[in-house]
């Protein structure tokens, strides 16, 4: 078979398509999409802004009441509303460079690379963060003379949550990685 | 511009190009879900787009740009799971239609599905009929670089298809 035929084998599918829409069901996924946000990265973001933002004002709060406040609550309280603060600027650049359309393929998914890198740098970042909010949360806890036990759990947890956050950083890892793929067999000559 | 008036636009271009959308949306997703999946994937950025279309291109070449950049960067989803209840309470975008199969048409889509992606832009851009120049333009590379690309798909599409012209197809 030469080409030509090959492409008349596939115009003639241009007068049967192939599926019917549904029209109604197609507009609501599109209104369902615009009101709801159910991305990883998203959860992820927005759980960084509002669990630091909550964290970071309920230590500070707790601290100021407290009739003994320590230092190292409140540098606590100081580090996760600046985090939170970090990753609210970093998701409207996001959201913005989302909304662009290119005009090439190559464009596209240089935009999709960056934005991937993004996604590694941050969730990186977050992941770094535990190990100061471990310390200091832990030097907080030293300083209030807690009890042993509590000091363990609390060592425990941080631990669990920089285990889970490493998880969540190789699946950005791993989205990269193929977007360089897919760029590399796009520039490749051949 | 107004949501009524993206509407319109966006049910023109859809009832005028749809098969285009169809096109894609099978030679990137092969089970119903997944094609279910990436056209509502396609459909939504297309919606998006919308306000940004400056009538620099035509709507066919704008489509092809963002259906094509769409699936590119839909293969590289998180793999998609659909939970056993999600596939009874699902409402279905895209509904079968009941027509004869033509056997050489489902062997040439099975030749492009096994494709690397990126060879699947191309060679739904050549079967569409682009010009190397448009296909440059929409892909972002050179045209020598279309060039070397089409020639080596070429060269392995006939090459199959002369394969399976002695199993009669």
């Amino acid at each position: 078979m030469e080409f030509e035929e090959l492409q008349q084998i596939w115009d003639s599918q241009n007068n049967k398509p192939l599926y019917a829409i549904d029209e109604n069901a197609l507009h609501n996924r599109i209104l369902t999409k615009k009101r709801q946000t159910h991305r990883i990265t998203n959860v992820s973001e927005l759980l960084s802004i509002v669990v630091n933002l909550c964290t970071g004002s309920f230590v500070f709060a707790i601290n100021y009441s407290s009739a003994n406040p320590g230092t190292a609550m409140y540098i606590m309280a100081a580090w996760m509303l600046v985090v939170s603060l970090y990753a609210l600027v970093s998701r409207i650049r996001r959201v913005k460079g989302e909304l662009q359309f290119h005009r090439t393929m190559k464009d596209d998914l240089n935009h999709a690379v960056a934005m991937a890198n993004y996604q590694v740098r941050l969730s990186q970042l977050m992941r770094w963060n535990i190990v100061p909010i471990a310390a200091l949360c832990l030097l907080g806890m030293w300083e209030a003379e807690k009890n042993g036990w509590v000091f363990v759990l609390t060592l425990g947890f941080f631990a669990i949550a920089y285990y889970a956050s490493g998880w969540e950083h190789n699946i950005y890892k791993g989205k990269k990685q193929e977007l360089e793929i897919l760029k590399a067999k796009l520039e490749t000559k051949n | 511009m107004s949501e009524k008036e993206q509407r319109h636009i966006f049910d023109t271009w859809l009832n005028q190009h749809k098969g285009l959308l169809f096109k894609i949306v099978r030679s990137y997703a092969f089970t119903g879900m997944d094609q279910d999946d990436l056209f509502q994937e396609i459909s939504i950025q297309v919606w998006r787009s919308v306000p940004s279309f400056r009538q620099e291109s035509s709507v066919t070449t704008w489509l092809y740009r963002i259906a094509l950049n769409t699936s590119i960067k839909w293969t590289t989803k998180e793999r998609k799971h659909y939970p056993s209840e999600s596939l009874e309470n699902v409402q279905h975008i895209l509904q079968e239609n009941k027509i004869q199969a033509d056997d050489r048409l489902e062997w040439l889509y099975e030749q492009i599905n096994q494709l690397d992606e990126i060879d699947r832009s191309v060679t739904l851009l050549l079967l569409e009929g682009f010009s190397y120049k448009e296909m440059a333009t929409i892909l972002g590379i050179t045209e020598s670089n279309v060039g070397v690309k089409i020639t080596r798909i070429k060269k392995q599409l006939i090459t199959k298809s002369k394969k399976n012209d002695h199993h009669g197809i």
